[in-house]
């Protein structure tokens, strides 16, 4: 075959032509709307703030002591190092750690400010909610502004809330889980977020409750140099079944915003969670986020993790499977472009016999994006019959660009096995001639090996989040071949 | 068996560190109960009783991080441990706290 009369085409973008990647973001995502709030918190962190915030909610004493505690934690741990160099860049006292936009979390979207209610409507999320969801939440800043779930799933028993309604509504059954997968102690940002949460979701589903269709909850950043501390928890009884679907996204602004969440997963035995994420943060937000999951007696815990935006991601969503049969899988997809380091993967721990997992990771860079992969497999003593596969690809754009994997498998059993595969791999010249030989245009060409390089994690995905995926990469990959 | 300290100056709230050939022991005095439990936490090997003791409920929460260990039974109550820590029957004879050690 010859393939010397085909001019050889740069992959390495010009200059002019990195500006228009990602070129609408601005436009769909990148807005920002005037602040008229309630309350805004003077940048920094200290007692006063976190007495403040637990004061507005109106908390138990038990939560505003919790808060103090986790805020002495964050306070004398020091940031850590390792990850990404990034990571010395997040300025603590540069921030707004609680901003309140409106009185209550509604449950009929007339009812939401006009403002607030203008932005969700410019991303989509009523029409979602009336197309294809159980259930819808809608974070504004610090706090949720919007929350409705299906009349028959509430019927059912089926709890999905705001966190700062669910420790009002349900407070017996929050004090016994909360922080009992990710305790505040955990690491700094876990310790931060213990300090300061607000807003994010709070699921439950009674046992034997299968919830069809997908929740989602949506959250929004608007303030510059904002703080998003979102805390999640969904549990799961026994033999049921919830797909939970977030997606983020905030404003361009020059100055950096910090997103860290904590999310706990519970599934009792035979239970099934899936978490899906298509996270596509503007590139000043910081994305540390602590995401873990229990998995108990053959129950099933999935999360779909799609890391598109942002400055930094640091997030390694992790199974502990700690009863027989469990089954752990983490998908993850990150696309790190000009200026961003995405720091992905998964840890799967499994501590009970016979236990099952999958972790498969995909990264695409490009225009000196940085793309990590950060995996733990363990195996723990006694865990025998122990299944698991660990596949991180990694897919080079240009020549600027970088991957790094970082696995680390401990293995304190005879019995088992574990298979753990890496690649990493370059758009090919020969691949794309293989295909602008059939007639294909270059960049066509070139977006389809990007898609089927990420199909297998695509189409995991609920069908509407897939074509947006595909979409969001596509535009990422815009101007990408020369 | 190897001696600990004179009940008395173990009162309540307290804590005693003992090291007894290879293993490092926290002795504890929980609203007047005593415990002994190993003083290494399972999820990294770091030192656990220098951890903060809740008398109410009689756990101690490991100080590098976080997991919560019930100090009657040694087991974890909160990730990131999953595995149990050792722990030693605490006995006293003549005014004098005592483990049994195998």
């Amino acid at each position: 075959m010859a393939t010397t009369d085909i001019p050889k085409t740069p992959v390495l973008t010009e200059n002019e032509e990195l500006g228009r990647i990602n070129s609408d973001y601005t436009e769909r995502f990148g807005f920002h709307d005037a602040e008229n709030y309630l309350y805004k918190a003077p940048k920094g962190l200290n007692r006063e703030i976190v007495e403040k915030i637990s004061e507005f909610k109106s908390e138990p004493q038990w939560m505003r002591e919790f808060r103090l505690k986790a805020l002495d934690h964050f306070l004398s741990r020091p940031q850590p190092t390792w990850g990404s160099p990034l990571l010395a860049d997040v300025d603590y006292d540069n921030i707004h750690y609680f901003v309140r936009a409106s009185e209550r979390a509604e449950r009929s979207w007339d009812d939401v400010p006009d403002d607030v209610k203008k932005t969700f409507d410019r991303l989509g999320i009523p029409e979602a909610e009336r197309k294809f969801l159980s259930g819808v939440g809608a974070q504004y800043e610090s706090e949720v502004v919007y929350h409705q779930v299906r009349k028959d799933l509430e019927d059912q028993g089926v709890i999905f809330m705001d966190m700062d309604s669910g420790l009002r509504e349900h407070e017996d059954l929050v004090r016994k889980y909360f922080a009992t997968v990710i305790p505040p102690n955990d690491n700094k940002l876990a310790a931060l977020n213990s300090a300061v949460w607000s807003g994010g979701s709070f699921v439950y589903v009674p046992e034997g409750v299968h919830v069809e269709m997908p929740l989602q909850a949506y959250f929004r950043i608007n303030t510059e140099n904002m703080g998003q501390f979102e805390r999640t928890m969904i549990i799961a009884e026994p033999g049921s079944y919830v797909h939970y679907v977030e997606g983020c996204t905030a404003p361009t602004y020059s100055s950096s915003s910090l997103h860290s969440a904590v999310v706990e997963l519970i599934a009792m035995p035979g239970a099934r969670i899936r978490y899906t994420t298509v996270q596509n943060w503007s590139t000043n937000v910081f994305n540390l986020v602590t995401k873990r999951a229990v998995a108990y007696e053959d129950a099933t815990v999935e999360w779909v993790d799609c890391n598109l935006g942002s400055q930094l991601t640091m997030k390694y969503p992790s199974v502990y499977l700690m009863g027989e049969r469990a089954h752990g899988e983490i998908l993850s997809i990150a696309f790190a472009g000009k200026g961003q380091h995405q720091d992905a993967g998964g840890k799967i721990i499994h501590a009970a016999p016979n236990t099952t997992s999958n972790i498969f990771a995909k990264s695409i860079s490009k225009d000196g994006g940085r793309g990590s992969y950060r995996g733990l497999l363990e195996i723990a003593k006694g865990a025998h019959g122990a299944r698991s596969k660990v596949v991180c690809d990694a897919l080079l754009l240009d020549e600027e660009s970088r991957s790094d994997t970082y696995p680390t498998i401990r293995i304190s059993e005879d019995d088992v096995n574990v298979g753990h595969e890496a690649t990493v791999s370059k758009v090919g010249d020969d691949q794309l001639f293989y295909l602008m030989s059939h007639g294909i245009p270059e960049d066509e060409a070139s977006k389809l090996i990007v898609n089927g390089f990420i199909e297998p994690i695509t189409k995991e995905l609920p069908m509407e989040y897939a074509v947006e995926m595909n979409r969001l990469i596509e535009l990422q990959m815009e101007g990408s071949i020369g | 068996m190897i001696d600990v300290c004179p009940v008395a100056e173990l009162k309540p709230g307290e804590r005693r560190l003992i090291e007894w050939e290879d293993l490092e022991i926290g002795v504890f005095n929980c609203d007047g109960a005593l415990y002994a439990i190993e003083d290494r936490c399972s999820h990294d090997n770091g030192p656990l009783a220098e951890g903060e003791l809740d008398e109410d409920r009689c756990t101690l929460e490991c100080p590098r991080h976080g997991s919560l260990f019930d100090i009657k039974t040694g087991r974890p109550l909160t990730l990131p441990a999953y595995v149990p820590v050792d722990t030693f029957p605490v006995i006293i004879e003549d005014e004098t706290i005592k483990l049994e050690v195998d």
